[in-house]
């Protein structure tokens, strides 16, 4: 479970102004927003890699920022992060960056021949045929690999939550609905938490169970998917317009 | 009377603006000094814990060592070279030729060797580490270690230090070397003064402590060349213009904080 308590962040300007937002265990929550609405931000406060100006975050009863640095490391154990662009070490080949995944005490005790089993596993989770990419680097892998990849490397490490940062970004519709596929797939055969961070609304109300809105620094909605739809809330409406106008747009886009 | 219409402000508020300017400037220098601080220590405690790859450090010091010979030989023979004509050209009947060979090892393993390699690697080395982490910084790779709870500053910074406090010395050391064989062969050449005399005038002023003043200089060069270039470029902000801004900064810095330190050696140890 991940809870939000009264977070606070400003950059120069605020952008987070007082969020409470709680993810239950096993569920798949997805945020949307605007861009710039702090969504990422939010994200990144989940793993102390962003520290709020206020607030506090508890994954599975540990505070992210009131528990101290072992606390902090024992959150980033039991969480895996897919990056929005993927942010795979540009020097290492896949096979280095996937084993970046897996625990540092962990990785010390294991033989190596596990070690590569574990890769190779995580990499056939995503869908990647391993021999043909192990040694390969990111510049040789088109963006749908690099996605997966990254994917590969947040799981390796069996984490007990994942959190996406637009992992749909910048992929076509095709790749865009596997990745989808994938990341519902991925949370039910490994039993996470997920919190999903997404532009793509149809996408997000189709695969979670609950979902959520920030709209000028604060949650302007929570609820199911169907109460989504169904909300009379102006702003949360003409959200949901505009993101059904973007998502044709980017087909007719695509189509030409 | 209006100022703003006239486009000169009120007096009250250009001092204003100007104490404002230097409460900037303090605070971005004392910020950088603490930075600087707290990178330190930290790659002190990753270097005493054991968590430092032994590979990186070769790795880094193939990089900035083995790489950087060329440009430091051709520098340090020039230094040599020019020293020595220049030095020829001074000389008078009034003094011994043969204190060219003294002024030309002095100014090489005193001064020129490690300030024209400290600048040199400026440019080759420092340039090059801001520009690569900003890099990782702006495309989240930085965020991406911390995820995975490794340590950026044990992985990526300390072995750039480390390396950096190993091969500068050396390569001071073979700036010195060549320096001092190419002022040889231009004095021979230009002023007609022969190897024997050359050193024979060289050790008439030669202390011991020169060579240790030559290597102290080095291992501060090599610890500030990759500590500075390392923390401007985990401080890189925005996309790719914030990396060519903070590499340009950081080059600027690093040149600066060679100089001003190169200032500091005569008066604190020549004395």
């Amino acid at each position: 479970m991940i809870e939000y308590r009264n977070i606070h962040k400003s950059f120069d300007l605020p952008v987070l102004t007082g969020v409470d937002m709680r993810v239950e265990s096993g569920e798949m929550f997805a945020l949307f927003g605007p861009s710039g609405t702090g969504k990422s931000v939010l994200l990144k406060t989940t793993i102390g890699l962003t520290i709020p100006d206020m607030g506090d975050v508890e994954v599975d009863g540990t505070s992210v920022f009131r528990g101290g640095k072992r606390a902090l490391e024992a959150v980033r154990q039991k969480v895996g992060y897919v990056f929005q662009h993927s942010a795979l070490f540009d020097s290492l080949n896949v096979f280095d960056n996937v084993v970046m995944g897996v625990p540092e005490d962990e990785l010390a005790r294991m033989p190596r021949m596990e070690t590569a089993a574990k890769v190779w596993e995580a990499l056939e989770l995503v869908n990647l045929e391993p021999r043909e990419i192990l040694s390969k680097i990111p510049s040789e892998l088109s963006g749908g690999m690099k996605k997966r990849v990254g994917i590969a490397r947040a799981i390796v490490g069996r984490p007990e939550v994942l959190l996406w940062d637009e992992p749909t970004t910048g992929l076509d519709p095709i790749n865009t609905a596997a990745v989808e596929r994938l990341i519902q797939q991925l949370s039910k055969q490994l039993q996470v938490t997920s919190l999903l961070v997404t532009h793509d609304v149809e996408g997000g109300l189709l695969i979670c169970d609950r979902v959520a809105m920030l709209d000028s620094g604060t949650l302007r909605f929570c609820g199911t998917p169907d109460e989504f739809r169904a909300c009379p809330d102006p702003v949360v409406q003409a959200f949901v317009d505009r993101a059904a106008a973007e998502a044709a747009l980017d087909m007719v886009s695509d189509v030409l | 009377m209006n100022h703003q219409s006239s486009g000169a402000l009120p007096p009250q508020n250009a001092i204003a603006q100007w104490f404002a300017g230097v409460g900037r400037v303090t605070h971005a220098t004392l910020e950088h000094a603490g930075g600087l601080g707290i990178l330190f220590a930290q790659i002190v405690v990753a270097t005493v814990r054991l968590k430092v790859s032994f590979r990186s450090v070769l790795n880094q010091m193939y990089i900035m060592g083995i790489q950087s010979l060329p440009i430091v030989l051709v520098t340090g023979s020039l230094a040599g070279i020019v020293t020595s004509q220049q030095g020829g050209y001074q000389m008078t009947s009034a003094v011994p030729s043969y204190v060219l060979g003294s002024l030309v090892v002095e100014t090489i393993v005193l001064e020129m060797g490690p300030v024209l390699t400290a600048l040199v690697l400026v440019g080759r080395i420092g340039a090059r580490i801001t520009a690569e982490l900003g890099t990782m910084v702006v495309s989240e790779q930085i965020d991406a270690f911390k995820s995975l709870g490794r340590d950026p500053v044990a992985i990526l910074a300390a072995p750039r230090v480390l390396a950096g406090v190993m091969v500068l010395p050396l390569l001071v050391g073979i700036a010195n070397l060549i320096g001092i064989m190419a002022g040889v062969q231009a004095a021979n050449l230009t002023s007609g003064l022969g190897q024997e005399s050359f050193f024979f005038g060289a050790q008439l002023f030669w202390h011991s402590f020169d060579l240790g003043y030559s290597a102290t200089k080095a291992i501060v060069f090599g610890l500030a060349i990759p500590l500075i270039s390392v923390h401007m470029g985990l401080k890189t902000k925005g996309g790719a213009e914030g990396v060519g801004l903070t590499t340009t900064q950081a080059v600027m810095f690093m040149t600066l904080t060679i100089l001003i330190l190169d200032a500091m050696f005569p008066p604190l140890l020549l004395n």
